[in-house]
């Protein structure tokens, strides 16, 4: 019992200090001993992505660190996945399309949010910025989405996350994928007006959102 | 007990108890002290708080001997941005006569030194007349905004491309890239409208794109304040905290990433830097309580580590305001003199 | 909003003399008490009536550094700023540049 802790404790730290190879070591070896791949990814490598969250939200971990971090999440999850039988426990949890919306070229906090949902075990597909609705669309019908996550940093583009919604409602879509909304200007009150599922204040709070709207 | 009529962050009315009310300042002021590591607000100016909240008053007010002066940034954008068809001249005269402004500040609808580089021969002689029209301190202000630099509006790789792809050290060199010609822009700017007559230099937003920004706009700080030692300097910066999206970067021997206001204004002030415009972000998710108990921390032990004057940044989504368009006069005015009172600002 | 903190926490801009404590603030690098002190002594006030658009405004008049609601004749603009440069004994960039471009 002692050791299992102890290797939770390592897992974690492994992921807070970035340490790809020991932390694919201690997941192997986990495995080897017998602890289930869950078991290892909610007491180990999860809280240790949880803190390295909590870091970068602080001001004491910086985006190359969150990167790695997140980078070093995501081999490992792939040594479990590859324990599991007749499933992914990365594709449990959803597959999301993310863009910042047309006529906005920031990208900022998109890119710490991809990071931080990649290594949060959620599928992925970053579409870039200033993308256009319609295309959106087209490309989270190609990827399979569950959820389609939007951001915009500007009062003026805004809207677009509002137009998104409409277009879903148009072409008959709404129902087949849940919305995330987040950026700066962006509020829960906002994605309430204009019908999307969840509102993200940032990434640590996505991930939380994720959880909850694929539980609907 | 009945409840007292409040806001969260989004500007969403909420009904809270007083004891509920109380324990959000609580929680606010402990967020603060712990991200930055400074002391919480005191019992004595937590009450003080309690009762800003619980006064029905629907406008507060700072008591007589503690205003501050009022310097706002990106004056001109802000009346075209309501589309009332006056001239920039017009827009001066309306903050100067009947808004109460003590400074003003000429700027380009695209409020960027990099963009305004190309119409610096439109507004330089719109600074030479705004300066014979008007009377209080005048400014030229614009964002740094590195992220123009880079692809898909700039020159340089986009760091947020590389970063991903694991290629950090491409990511550092397009950053010092980067940063050299914004630096470039901002000396350039800055120049050319203080040579126009112009008073001072507003950075504003500055640090938006992380510590390689928050570097750049001090190093043109520090350049323009050696050619201009009687330049007067101001720097709003864009969050609470620098981004660390190099992670590396040091000014005067201090890394960057992850400082906070109090950190921040010293830097500044090494940099000749006149005036400081701390920003504390708002949650939207939380009550006004503890957004504004949060914000009073840290722009309070940022006003004692302080010896330029600090103008908080106090507007939409920022210093315990609402994050709307059209923030609200209840909570605005609490903000300003809850700030004003418990930091010893010296102007918003 | 801008109004808003105006009334809330604002000195006044020329109705009182905030203007003239910002100048202190930007072009001297100074905290509000001093700025403040460093006015009234200037202008041989109390402190505690910079911010009276009352006493402020008839003392503006009086030194011609520019009022509100101008009468005829009295400074405006650069014309007013020449005397808050003389009154505060401080440089004020255009008004330099000015006495520069005028020079014979």
């Amino acid at each position: 019992m002692v050791e299992k802790q102890q290797l939770f404790v390592e897992a974690k730290n492994s992921i807070v200090n970035q340490n790809k190879d020991k932390a694919v070591d201690l997941a192997k070896q986990g495995l080897d001993s017998g602890v289930s791949g869950i078991e290892l990814l909610e007491k180990g490598f999860l809280p240790g992505i949880s803190e390295v969250g909590e870091l970068f939200g602080s001001g004491r971990l910086f985006l190359p660190e969150l990167i790695v971090a997140g980078q070093t999440m995501e081999k490992v999850v792939e040594v479990i996945n590859e324990s599991l039988v007749g499933g992914e426990a990365k594709g449990d949890k959803g597959k999301v399309l993310i863009a910042t919306v047309e006529g906005d070229v920031h990208d900022i906090g998109k890119t710490i949010v991809v990071s931080i949902f990649k290594a949060n075990g959620f599928d992925v597909k970053d579409i870039g910025r200033d993308v256009p609705n319609q295309k959106i669309l087209d490309e989270a019908e190609k990827f399979g989405a569950d959820v389609i996550g939007t951001s915009a940093l500007l009062t003026t583009t805004m809207v677009q996350q509002k137009n998104l919604e409409e277009l879903l409602r148009k072409e008959g879509l709404r129902e087949k994928y849940k919305t995330i909304v987040g950026g700066a200007p962006v509020t829960q009150r906002w994605a309430k007006r204009i019908g999307a599922d969840a509102y993200a204040q940032d990434a640590g709070d996505g991930v939380k959102k994720l959880a909850e709207i694929r539980k609907d | 007990m009945g409840k007292i009529r409040t806001r969260l962050g989004d500007g969403s009315f909420i009904e809270l108890l007083e004891e509920e009310i109380y324990e959000d300042l609580v929680d606010g002021t402990q967020d603060a002290a712990q991200k930055g590591r400074i002391p919480p607000l005191s019992e004595d100016e937590l009450r003080y708080l309690l009762d800003l909240y619980k006064s029905k008053a629907r406008v507060v007010g700072v008591d007589e001997g503690h205003e501050c002066c009022l310097s706002y940034d990106n004056m001109t954008s802000k009346i075209e941005r309501a589309h009332i068809s006056v001239s920039k001249f017009q827009q001066l005269q309306l903050f100067e006569r009947a808004l109460g402004a003590d400074t003003l500040e000429l700027a380009h609808i695209d409020y960027s030194y990099k963009q305004v580089k190309h119409v610096v021969i439109y507004d330089k002689p719109n600074m030479e007349q705004a300066v014979l029209l008007t009377i209080p301190p005048m400014l030229y202000g614009a964002m740094p905004n590195l992220g123009l630099y880079t692809y898909p509006d700039g020159p340089c790789p986009n760091p947020g491309d590389l970063l991903p792809q694991g290629k950090f050290d491409e990511a550092k060199e397009a950053y010092a890239q980067a940063i050299e010609l914004a630096i470039k822009d901002m000396i350039f700017v800055g120049s050319e409208l203080y040579e126009a007559g112009a008073d001072g230099i507003n950075f504003d937003t500055t640090g938006a794109a992380g510590d390689a920004e928050f570097y750049a706009a001090l190093k043109a700080a520090e350049t323009l304040k050696a050619k201009y030692p009687k330049m007067g300097i101001e720097m709003g910066m864009a969050g609470e905290f620098i981004l660390g999206m190099h992670g590396e970067i040091e000014y005067e021997g201090v890394r960057l990433a992850g400082l906070y206001p109090h950190d921040q204004v010293k830097l500044a002030q090494k940099a000749g830097v006149t005036i400081f415009g701390p920003v504390v972000n708002t949650g939207t998710n939380e009550s006004l309580p503890w957004n504004l108990a949060r914000s009073v921390t840290f722009t309070k032990a940022c006003s004692e580590a302080s010896e330029i004057p600090l103008h908080a940044n106090l507007g939409m989504g920022v210093g315990g305001v609402p994050l709307n368009i059209m923030p609200p006069l209840d909570a605005l005015s609490r903000a300003s003199k809850a700030h004003v009172e418990l930091c010893r600002l010296d102007g918003l | 909003m801008h109004a808003a903190h105006s009334i809330a926490s604002g000195m006044g801009g020329m109705r009182t003399t905030g203007d003239l404590v910002a100048r202190l603030q930007l072009n001297k690098g100074m905290r509000i008490e001093q700025a403040k002190q460093y006015v009234a002594d200037k202008l041989k006030v109390p402190v505690t009536d910079l911010a009276d658009s009352v006493t402020m405004g008839e003392m503006r008049e009086d030194l011609n550094i520019g009022v509100v609601n101008e009468a005829p004749g009295v400074a405006k603009g650069i014309d007013a700023k020449f005397r808050i440069a003389e009154l505060l004994d401080l440089d004020i960039n255009c008004v330099d540049m000015f006495k520069d471009r005028v020079k014979p």
